[in-house]
This record gives C-alpha cells, sequence and structure tokens, in this order.
C-alpha cells in the first residue's frame, strides 16, 4: 500500500510521506478557507497549473460544480495548502487545535471498530455547502475528521464528452455525471474503519489520475455534493443529513462573482451554462432533495444557530460511542488466567539469565544490548515456530529420502511498532532472508495518556503476508491494539498476525487477548503489575531509552 | 547437572540412551531447519544461513546445561526480580574441522569465552581416528566444556576427542557435547563410553548428513 502513495508535496520533510499526511492534506483545505476569503486565487495561476498539481483536488473547499475553470481554481487551494500544512502537524482553528498530528484511537476497549458519525451536506451550487462543512468541524473539536467530496467521484468521459466540456457543454450537474457505485464502496469502507482509495479527478483530461488518495474512516465523515441526497444506498449511510438552502439568486450572484472577475468569463457564457444546465438540474434532482434533510440551513454557512445544533448532536452520538481507552484498559482482568492466545518462550536458566541482565538496572548499556539481542532472537526462533507448517518429503544427498517440514507461507513480512520494536527488526532479518518491514509510529499523548498513531509504512499487498507485529514490551497494549486494528484496517486478517515482544504486563496481555483473540501472542516472560506511568512491574524500565541510550538524566545519574 | 537443573530444563532426555542424551525441543520449525540442512537441493548460501540457525538454537540449548546461581536484582522501576546468574569457568572446545562451524554461534552467545580446538583425522589406510593437534585453555581441568562437534555418525571422532579431554583432567561429567545430527548408533557408543557426559542434539535419526563439513565450507 505505501508505495502505491506517492507523497505530493514536495517541500515536506520526513514525515510527509506518511499515510496520515493524506489527512493533514484535507484538513489543511480546511485551513486555507479559513485564512482567505472564499473565493481565493487568481485564475492566471489556476490555469498554468499542471496536471500533476491537480491531482491533489479530491477533498477542496471550495465551492465548485460544472465548469472547468470553477474546477480548476480548487487546484490553487489545494497547492497553497500543502504549501502550508507541510511545516505543521497540529493546526489551530481560532483558539482551539482541530487536528494533532497523531491518530487517537478510532475503535473501542474492546478493539471493535467504532463506527464513524456520518454527516451528508447536499445543496445546490455554490450555496455553501463547504463554509457549513467547514464550520461543522471547527466547532466540532474533534481530532480526526475525514472530508469526502463528491467530485472526486466524476465518471471518466469519453472523448466525445470531453470535447463537449470544452465547449461548456457536458452537463457536469446531472446526476449521469457520477460514478455513484465507486462512491457508494468508497464510502461503505470508510465507515467500517477501512483504507480507501479515492480517485484524483483530473479536470483538465477528464479523467482519473493513476494515483489516488489514500483515506482511513475517521471518527467523523463529512460528505458534501451537489447530488448527496440522490442515491438511496449512499442516504441509506448518513447518519445526519443537512441541506444547505441558500436562495437561487445568491447563489447566482456568487458564481457570476466568481467567474467573471475572477476567471475572465464573460456574462453570457456564465448565463448561458447557469440557465441550461445548472439551474434546471437544482430544480430537477436537488431541490427535490431536500425532503431527505434531516436540518435544513437557510443562509448557509452564517447560519451559527443551526450549525450549533448540529454540533451539539453530533457530540451526543460520539459521546454515546465512547473513545477514551488507555485508562480503562489497565483497569480490566486482575487475577484471570492467562489467554489460550498467548505462547509463552519456554523458560530456561539461560533465558532467566537474559532477563536477569536486561532487568538489572545497574547492567552497562553494552551488555543490555547484547543480551536483548540473544534473547530477542529466541523470541523471534520461538515465534517463526507458530507459522503454518507443511510435511515435505526431500531428497538427501545419502540418497535416502527423508520426510521433514517446511513454512506454508512464503509471505511473512514484520511489522515494528517504533521505537522499542524497531530493536526486533535486526533479528527478524537475521532469521527470514529478505523479509519486508513494516513500520508504525505510535506514541502517547502526554496529556491525554491515549496512544496515537503518528506514522505508517506498509508493504503494498500486506494482507496476503503472515504479519510479525514487533514490539519489546507491552504494557496496557494500547500501542499494540491500534497497530493490529490498523493492520486489521488494511484487510490482514487476525488469525495472520503474531504480535512478538519480549515483556508483557498481564493486564495488556488480557485486554489484547479479549479485543482480539485470534491474535496469536508471543512473549518470553509475563509480569503482573502496571504502574501510574503505564511501565510494567517488576518490568524492564523503558526499553527504548536504554536500548538507544536516551534515558532522562535521572535514570543515568542513579 | 544440577537436580534443580533438571527440573526447569526445557530438553526431553531420551530414554532409550539414558539420562543424559538430551534432544533440542523439536517444533516446526526447528523441523524446518533439519529439513532443509538435509535437501540436497539447497543452495549453499541457504545451508550456511540455515545450518548457523539451527546451530544458535543448540548452542542456546547447550548452555542451558550448565550450572547457574539464583540472585536478586533491582529493575529501573525500583523493583525487585528474582533471576539467575550463570557461573563463570566455562568453555568451548571445537573439533576441526565442522565442529568450527558452531564456534560464531557460540561467540554471538558468550562473547568473550575462550574456545579450544581438536584436530582429528583419520587414517586414509587404517580408518582409524588419531589427534593430530589439540590447543586448550591452561586451566582447562577446572572449567566446564563445551565440546562441539555437529555430525555424528559413528562417534569414533567424538571419542577421541573426549578421551585428549580427559588426559588433560577435564572431569567426564564436565563436558556436554553440542551437536546437530547423531545416529542412534554414535548416540550409544558415545554414552556407553563416556556415561557422565551430557550430549545434546537437535536429532536422532539413523542416518547422518555427513555432507555438513563440505556443504558448510564449500569444498564439495
Amino acid at each position: 500500500m505505501a508505495a502505491k502513495i506517492q507523497p505530493f508535496d514536495p517541500p515536506s520533510s520526513a514525515s510527509s510521506d506518511s499515510d496520515l499526511n493524506e489527512y493533514r492534506d484535507v484538513v489543511g483545505d480546511i485551513s486555507i478557507a479559513l485564512d482567505n476569503d472564499d473565493e481565493e486565487s487568481d485564475s492566471i495561476i489556476s490555469s498554468s497549473m499542471s496536471p500533476s498539481k491537480q491531482s491533489n483536488s479530491a477533498p477542496s473547499t471550495v465551492l465548485v460544480k460544472s465548469p472547468r475553470s470553477t474546477l480548476r481554481q480548487r487546484t490553487t487551494s489545494v497547492s497553497q495548502s500543502t504549501k502550508k500544512t507541510a511545516s505543521e502537524s497540529v493546526l489551530q482553528s481560532h483558539t482551539r487545535t482541530i487536528y494533532t498530528a497523531g491518530r487517537p484511537p478510532w475503535y473501542n476497549t474492546a478493539g471493535q471498530q467504532v463506527e464513524p458519525f456520518v454527516i451528508g451536506v447536499c445543496g445546490g451550487s455554490a450555496s455553501g455547502k463547504t463554509t457549513v462543512a467547514r464550520k461543522i468541524i471547527e466547532s466540532l473539536n474533534v481530532p480526526w475528521v475525514v472530508l469526502l467530496s463528491m467530485d472526486s467521484f466524476y465518471k471518466v468521459l469519453t472523448a466525445e464528452q470531453h470535447e463537449k466540456a470544452a465547449h461548456n457543454e457536458y452537463n457536469f450537474d446531472h446526476p449521469e455525471a457520477f460514478d455513484f457505485e465507486l462512491l457508494t464502496s468508497t464510502l461503505q469502507r470508510l465507515k467500517d474503519g477501512k483504507k480507501v482509495e479515492v480517485p484524483i479527478y483530473n479536470f483538465v483530461t477528464h479523467a482519473r489520475e493513476t494515483k489516488t488518495k489514500t483515506m482511513y474512516g475517521a471518527n467523523v465523515i463529512i460528505f458534501e455534493g451537489i447530488m448527496a441526497f440522490y442515491n438511496s444506498d449512499v442516504l441509506k449511510m448518513l447518519d445526519m443529513k443537512v441541506f444547505v438552502d441558500t436562495d437561487a439568486d445568491i447563489r447566482l450572484a456568487r458564481r457570476l462573482k466568481r467567474d467573471i472577475s475572477q476567471r475572465g468569463r464573460d456574462l453570457q457564457g456564465v448565463l448561458k451554462q447557469y440557465c441550461n444546465m445548472v439551474k434546471p438540474s437544482f430544480s430537477h434532482y436537488i431541490a427535490p432533495s431536500m425532503i431527505h434533510a434531516d436540518i435544513i440551513v437557510p443562509r448557509g454557512g452564517d447560519n451559527t444557530v443551526a450549525i450549533e445544533l448540529i454540533v451539539r448532536h453530533v457530540h451526543k452520538q460520539l459521546q454515546a460511542r465512547g473513545f477514551k481507552l488507555r485508562e480503562t484498559l489497565a483497569m480490566s482482568y486482575i487475577g484471570q488466567p492467562l489467554p489460550s492466545s498467548i505462547h509463552l518462550l519456554p523458560s530456561t536458566p539461560q533465558t532467566q539469565g537474559l532477563h536477569t541482565f536486561i532487568r538489572n538496572k545497574d547492567t552497562p548499556k553494552d551488555e543490555f544490548i547484547f543480551y536483548s539481542k540473544r534473547l530477542i532472537r529466541l523470541v523471534i526462533e520461538f515465534a517463526l515456530s507458530l507459522l503454518p507448517f507443511k510435511d515435505v518429503i526431500v531428497d538427501t544427498p545419502q540418497c535416502v529420502p527423508y520426510s521433514g517440514k517446511r513454512c506454508a507461507s512464503d509471505k511473512i513480512c514484520g511489522v515494528s511498532i517504533l521505537r522499542a520494536g524497531e530493536t526486533m527488526e535486526q533479528a527478524v532479518c537475521d532469521v527470514c532472508k529478505d523479509i519486508r518491514i513494516g513500520k508504525i509510529l505510535i506514541q502517547t499523548n502526554r496529556s491525554t495518556g491515549e496512544p496515537e498513531l503518528y506514522y505508517l509504512r506498509l508493504p503494498k499487498d500486506i494482507k496476503d503476508y503472515m504479519v510479525i507485529l514487533m514490539d519489546a514490551t507491552v504494557a496496557t497494549g494500547a500501542a499494540a491494539m491500534m497497530a493490529i486494528r490498523v493492520l486489521l484496517d488494511h484487510d490482514v486478517p487476525e488469525e495472520n498476525i503474531l504480535l512478538v515482544s519480549l515483556l508483557m504486563a498481564e493486564s495488556g496481555v488480557h485486554t489484547i487477548a479479549y479485543a482480539f483473540p485470534q491474535v496469536r501472542i508471543v512473549t518470553s516472560a509475563v509480569d503482573p503489575e502496571i504502574n501510574e506511568k503505564f511501565h510494567v512491574l517488576p518490568g524492564i524500565g523503558n526499553f527504548g531509552d536504554r536500548y538507544f541510550g536516551t534515558e532522562p538524566e535521572e535514570y543515568i545519574s542513579s | 547437572m544440577s537436580a534443580q537443573c533438571e527440573k526447569v530444563n526445557s530438553t526431553s532426555p531420551s530414554c532409550e540412551f539414558g539420562p543424559k542424551l538430551k534432544l533440542l525441543r523439536s517444533n516446526d520449525q526447528v523441523r524446518e531447519l533439519q529439513t532443509i540442512l538435509r535437501d540436497k537441493n539447497t543452495s549453499r548460501t541457504d545451508f550456511k544461513f540455515y545450518a548457523d540457525r539451527l546451530i544458535r538454537l543448540v548452542i542456546e540449548e547447550s548452555l542451558n546445561q550448565l550450572p547457574f546461581d539464583t540472585c536478586m536484582v533491582m529493575t529501573p522501576t525500583g523493583n525487585y526480580y528474582k533471576g539467575t546468574k550463570y557461573q563463570r569457568g566455562n568453555c568451548g572446545v571445537s573439533i576441526v574441522r565442522s565442529g568450527e562451524a558452531m564456534e560464531q554461534g557460540l561467540r554471538d552467545c558468550c562473547r568473550s569465552i575462550r574456545i579450544g580446538k581438536i584436530l582429528v583425522e583419520s587414517d586414509s589406510d587404517t580408518h582409524e581416528a588419531r589427534v593430530v593437534y589439540a590447543k586448550f585453555p591452561h586451566d582447562i581441568a577446572d572449567r566446564k566444556v563445551l565440546l562441539m562437534y555437529p555430525i555424528m555418525s559413528t562417534g569414533n571422532t567424538v571419542i577421541k576427542a573426549v578421551n585428549v579431554l580427559k588426559e588433560h583432567r577435564v572431569a567426564e561429567d564436565n563436558i556436554i557435547l553440542s551437536n546437530l545430527f547423531t545416529t542412534p548408533i554414535a548416540a550409544q557408543t558415545i554414552t556407553t563410553a563416556f556415561p557422565l557426559m551430557t550430549i545434546l542434539t537437535s536429532e536422532l535419526y539413523h542416518i547422518a548428513p555427513n555432507h555438513f563439513g563440505q556443504k558448510y565450507f564449500g569444498t564439495d
């Protein structure tokens, strides 16, 4: 998967190639809309944009429906936004943070996907749908929101249609112009919390870019488009339906202003298009869909009362679904027998001795690394023995056939949870030739104590692999659960995941086993307790810090 | 070997040859390694790679035959952990040539362990094994000795080597033989000759993969 995603914002640095950045782009669009007037950019720049830059356009904020020139304009907003967001991991809207760099849990304490809340925003062209969507996001103060625009789902045009479009004669305001099948499946996958590839529509070639935009299901999904309520399958997926009802004269005035003063088009052309396509389409398809709406918002984004009502409702829904994770995890399952999905490395004098070395706070760093590596190697070898095997008969140089075993799966990959999990990569590479290694960075948010997902790089077709998920220590299991959830979202079957670590806390084992009973848990020791810092007791301290030598000062001096 | 050690041992003694012959705990993974080493179609790179993996496992298990003490340490969280401490005074001895393939595995586990060598050659005329060369740490008599030799089909070479060690006043029960593949005949011969020596192997099978040394070192 990861390989498919080309980072399309060259100025951005290391973190930009993360999938999460995709989300950043989405929110980035919003930030632009906040900073600039609704109608930004000039047509000279926008018309000189190359198709590849246009590719960023998928969920743009600029309200655009049919004419090509308006569609072009959106690309400018995106290219600006990527420039702007590249350096920012945290985005402020007014005084509030609407997005932090890491993705917080999107599943409940049982590891099950919490269904996101889907808001549909419908309304005529230039009615202010995106303004409303943006204001909702701003007021929601939910850190993870996906904004999906219907514009990504325009159909690929034939040569003939392409020609018509060039003369402003192709009707982009007609239901026929949209690929509802793809739209439905994409929205459904997002709703299931799965990864989706949203097509990027190129408004110059009227075809889809070869690249796609990767999105994940979020806590809240906002879907906006002129035909948002047209398809009954889509309608069923919307938890809340908002119709933005702006007077026709205001919408026409906006279009005229935008097309003439900013794009240098003539009054006749704009009016002709409006009368022949935009207006009839509105009366035929858009206005009648208003009956599906739960809330009709007159005057669009200026209607603060309506937006406040919407936000209050969404908050109530989200609360009912529940997202607080870590503390709940640490509390449960005390004193239960260990689950059957755990596979403990048989204890021997050597493994006990190795544990003694790495647990001892006075062990010098070189010895700590050396003995950790030995123990890791044993744990990895043990984990490999849990893979599926098949019986084989081989020929020997002694000319007597030998019946033995071979691994039944040649597709094995390692995924390490940064940073401590990386210490186990070498051992996996030492025992599996040419193994692919994916990485997931999960950090604990210091203020909330919640795990947050920051970075993700996985082999493209990871769903076909047996995955050895590595983390050196598992305390509450919150990070491991998030990593497993990410793998499941990438369609890796649960039974194909092996969670491998050196040391686990009992509660973490129970949590993971309860949430994902088919994930096999492999470790060399299980400790009984966790302290208030979520460290395992008696434990080994912060494994990553000790291995990489980044302990805080008080540790070193003591 | 103390009784305490026997209890925590993960290896199962093979009853047929007495309690001193121990088998590496087998699992599918170990079986795969053995299969790859037996397969005549295995490339030399693969052979060395998988041989080193199996050696590492055998060495780790051999080290489990060494004595240890219990001890108490404090963890960085300020709690105590009841652990074990290896005893000092061990050394390795490899039987040239194929035994040297196991030296790296031992080094990877014990960074500064002393390693001695014995060269046993069989006379081309009489097929009788004789010791050509032996070099040991000077205080080998006071040490536990990990004797490394991967393949045993008759056991003659090992008998010669153990005799040399005994000549250097190493106690028979201080010797642990680390082995990958052995035949029942060799196992019988050795356990009869040295009933006090501990033997650890990964597989007891009537045909020994005699190509091991040649394929590992690439001299076939």
